[in-house]
C-alpha cells in the first residue's frame, strides 16, 4: 500500500526527487560519499587487507543489525541482543570446550538458545502487553548476569581450529562472516519485502491494531520476529567466537546501541513501518568505515567520539535537509 | 637543467625513497611512523604515551630522523574493538607495531596477521601469545602484585580479613597479579581473602565494588588491586565509607589520583609499574627492528614502591 503511493508519487516528482525521497537510496549516496572521501584522503582505506579488515568488522555488527532493524519495523526494540550474542558464544565455548561436545552441534545448541531467549522476550512482551524496550532493560540484565556468572569474567580459551575458519577463513578473498552476513541479508531483504509475511511485519509497525482488525496474527509475528533477531545474534556471537579463538565474556558489549544506531541511520523508524533491512546495513557500514577511517587517519582516541559523531550527525542531517528541501521545491 | 644536477637529484630522491644500508647491517629510513596501541583509553596509558613521544624525540635527536607516533586506544577495554585498531593500523603499513594485549588468545589472529605483513611488533605490560615470538616489555606483574600484598600483611601484622580486586581477568597482567596476590595470601593462615571485586579498569566501578564489598563484609581489614584503576576506586570508597585508617590499602601503579590517596593517608603505598618507560622501550624496540638490529625477548623496566616518604621525591 505504502509501496504503491511511493512509486506514484516517485512518477509525478521525477528521478531526482524519488532518489533522494527513497530512504534506502538517500543513506546509499551517503555511504558512497564517504567510501570516495575515504580512498581519496587515505591511501591505504581501498587497499585489499583494509577492505577485508572493514568487511569483517561490519559483518558481526550487521548480523545483529539485521535482527534489530527487523523489530524497529514491527515497533519494537531489542536491547538485550548484545547479550544473547554473548551468551551464545560464551556457551558455544563451554559445550566444545569444557563439555567435550562436537563442535557443529555446539553450535547448534548455541542459535538455539539465541532462538529461546529471543522467544522468551517476544512472548513475554506479548503476553505482558509491554514495551519491549522496557522488559529488555531487564532480560539484558539477566542474560549479562547470565555471563558473568558462568565465567567470572574469564575467556573460555581452546577453541577447536576445525571451526575458526568460520570466522577467520576466506571464499576468494572474501571474509567468511561477511560471506555469512550476505547470504542473511539477502533472506531477510527477501522475507521483508517479497513475502506476506514481511508485508505483515510492515503492516503491524504502521499501526497495529489495524493489522489486529485486518486479521495479522500480530502476537505470532511479532515472537517469530523476536525469535530471529535472538538467532541472528547468537550467529554474530558464535561467528565472533570463531574469529577469536576464545570465548570472550565482553562479546556482545558493543552490540546495543550500535545496531539500532545504523538501523536510524540507515532510515529505520524506531516507531515502525518505514525503512529497510537494506538501509539499515548500509547505516551499520557507514559506521564501519568511520570507525576506519579514524585509525586510519590517526585521530587521537580522546577525540574519535566527537568526530565518529559528528560524521554520523553530518550524514543524517545531509540526508533530512536533502528531502525537505525537496518536500518543498514539490 | 644539466645532466649532472639531474644525476644528482635522482640519486637524492633515491636516498629518501629508499633506506640506506649502515656499514653494519642495519638500515636507516628518514622517517619513521610507529603505532601504539593500549588497553584502552586509561591515564595509566597515557604516561605510556608519553614514555613512547619520549624515546620518539631521542631517536629525532640522535639520528635526525623524523619519528611519528599514532597514539590509538580502544574506547572500552574490548578485544573486539581492540582488534579492528590494530588491524587498521596494519592497513597504513606502519614501521611497527606496539601493543598492551587484553586477551592474547583473541588478540592472536591479528597479530598472526602483522607478522604475516612482516611489521615489527612489540607488546608491553602483557605477555605473547603462547608460542608466538614477540618481543615484550614489563615490569614481573607477579613480583609487582607480591610487593602490595606483602606489604598488606605486614601492615596488618598478619591477621585479618582481606580482599582484592581484580581488574580485567581476562587480562594476562590483571590476572596474574591477582593470583600471585592470592598466592602470599595463603602463605598466612590467619589472613582470609572474604571477597574478590572484578573493576574491570574502571575507577567508578572499582568504587561500586569496593563499596558494595565493604557493605557486605563490614569486618574486612584491607585491600589489594590487580590494575590501576582500581586503587583509586577503592581509595574513593574507603573515604565515602568513613573507613580510612580502619580498612588499609595497598595499591598499584602510580597514578595522580594514586600518589594523591598516599599523600592524604587513605593508601599506605603503592606498588608501581613505570608505564612511561615501557612506552620508551616499546619504541626503542620497534625502531630496532625497524633497523634490522636485532632485539632482546624481554626488557623488564622493574618496579618502584612507593610511600609518603618518596611520593614527592
Amino acid at each position: 500500500m505504502q509501496t504503491t503511493y511511493k512509486t506514484k508519487r516517485a512518477e509525478r516528482d521525477g528521478p531526482l526527487a524519488a532518489f533522494v525521497r527513497t530512504p534506502v537510496l538517500g543513506v546509499l549516496a551517503v555511504l558512497i560519499v564517504i567510501f570516495v572521501a575515504s580512498a581519496l584522503l587515505s591511501p591505504y582505506f581501498l587497499t585489499g587487507y583494509n577492505m577485508s579488515v572493514v568487511a569483517r568488522g561490519l559483518a558481526f555488527v550487521a548480523l545483529v543489525t539485521i535482527g534489530q532493524a527487523s523489530l524497529m519495523l514491527l515497533g519494537e526494540l531489542d536491547l538485550s541482543l548484545g547479550t544473547i550474542g554473548g551468551l551464545a558464544g560464551i556457551v558455544t565455548g563451554m559445550l566444545m570446550v569444557n563439555g567435550g561436545i562436537d563442535p557443529w552441534i555446539s553450535i547448534l545448541l548455541a542459535l538455539c538458545l539465541g532462538a529461546a531467549l529471543g522467544f522468551i522476550n517476544g512472548f513475554l512482551t506479548a503476553a505482558l502487553r509491554l514495551h519491549s524496550l522496557v522488559l529488555t532493560i531487564g532480560t539484558a540484565g539477566i542474560y549479562g548476569g547470565a555471563i558473568l556468572v558462568l565465567t567470572r569474567g574469564v575467556a573460555i580459551t581452546g577453541i577447536p581450529p576445525e571451526i575458526q575458519f568460520l570466522g577467520r577463513g576466506t571464499i576468494w578473498g572474501v571474509p567468511m562472516p561477511f560471506v555469512i552476513m550476505l547470504v542473511v541479508l539477502a533472506l531477510a531483504v527477501f522475507l521483508t519485502l517479497k513475502t506476506p509475511f514481511g508485508r505483515y511485519m510492515y503492516a503491524i509497525g504502521s499501526n497495529r491494531d489495524a493489522a489486529r482488525m485486518l486479521g495479522i496474527k500480530v502476537d505470532r509475528i511479532r515472537v517469530l520476529v523476536f525469535v530471529m533477531a535472538g538467532a541472528l545474534s547468537a550467529l554474530a556471537g558464535v561467528l565472533l567466537v570463531a574469529r577469536l579463538g576464545t570465548a570472550q565474556p565482553s562479546i556482545g558489549n558493543a552490540w546495543v546501541l550500535g545496531p539500532i544506531a545504523a538501523a536510524v541511520i540507515g532510515g529505520v523508524a524506531t516507531t515502525g513501518g518505514v525503512g529497510t533491512i537494506i538501509g539499515a546495513i548500509f547505516g551499520a557500514a557507514i559506521i564501519a568505515i568511520i570507525e576506519n577511517i579514524i585509525v586510519l587517519f590517526g585521530v587521537s582516541p580522546y577525540w574519535q567520539g566527537i568526530v565518529s559523531g559528528a560524521i554520523v550527525v553530518i550524514a543524517i542531517s545531509f540526508d533530512a535537509i536533502s528531502r525537505r528541501w525537496l518536500r518543498k521545491e514539490n | 637543467m644539466s645532466r649532472f644536477a639531474l644525476s644528482v637529484a635522482a640519486a637524492a630522491m633515491l636516498a629518501g625513497a629508499f633506506p640506506a644500508v649502515a656499514q653494519d647491517g642495519t638500515t636507516t629510513k628518514d622517517s619513521y611512523r610507529f603505532v601504539v596501541i593500549p588497553k584502552v583509553v586509561h591515564p595509566w596509558f597515557d604516561k605510556v604515551n608519553d614514555g613512547a613521544q619520549m624515546a620518539a624525540a631521542a631517536i629525532e635527536a640522535q639520528t635526525g630522523a623524523t619519528v611519528e607516533i599514532n597514539y590509538s586506544a580502544p574506547q572500552s577495554a574490548d578485544v573486539v574493538q581492540q582488534n579492528q585498531i590494530l588491524e587498521s593500523s596494519i592497513a597504513t603499513r606502519p614501521d611497527g607495531i606496539a601493543i598492551d594485549l587484553l586477551d592474547p588468545a583473541g588478540n592472536r589472529a591479528s597479530l598472526e596477521d602483522a607478522q604475516y605483513q612482516e611489521i615489527p611488533l612489540v607488546l608491553f605490560d602483557s605477555v605473547p601469545p603462547e608460542g608466538m615470538m614477540i618481543p615484550y616489555i614489563g615490569s614481573d606483574f607477579c613480583e609487582q602484585a607480591k610487593i602490595a600484598s606483602r606489604r598488606l600483611v605486614e601492615i596488618l601484622n598478619e591477621e585479618g580479613k582481606v580482599a582484592i580486586m581484580m581488574g580485567v581477568p581476562s587480562a594476562p597482567n590483571h590476572s596474574i597479579r591477582a593470583e600471585c596476590h592470592r598466592e602470599v595470601f595463603a602463605e598466612y593462615p590467619n589472613i582470609e581473602v572474604v571477597a574478590e571485586g572484578i573493576d574491570n579498569d574502571d575507577i567508578q566501578i572499582a568504587q561500586q565494588q569496593a563499596a558494595a564489598i565493604m557493605q557486605a563484609h563490614p569486618e574486612l581489614d584491607g585491600w589489594v588491586a590487580s590494575d590501576a584503576a582500581g586503587p583509586v576506586g577503592i581509595g574513593q570508597a574507603i573515604v565515602e565509607a568513613g573507613k580510612q585508617g580502619e580498612v588499609q590499602l595497598v595499591g598499584l601503579d602510580n597514578l595522580d589520583e594514586m600518589l594523591d590517596l598516599i599523600r592524604d593517608g587513605v593508601a599506605d603505598s603503592s606498588s608501581a609499574s613505570q608505564p612511561e618507560l615501557q612506552g620508551y622501550w616499546s619504541v626503542m624496540l620497534l625502531w630496532q627492528q625497524a633497523t634490522g638490529a636485532p632485539v632482546p625477548n624481554f626488557i623488564d623496566t622493574g618496579n618502584a614502591f612507593i610511600t609518603q616518604d618518596n611520593v614527592d621525591g
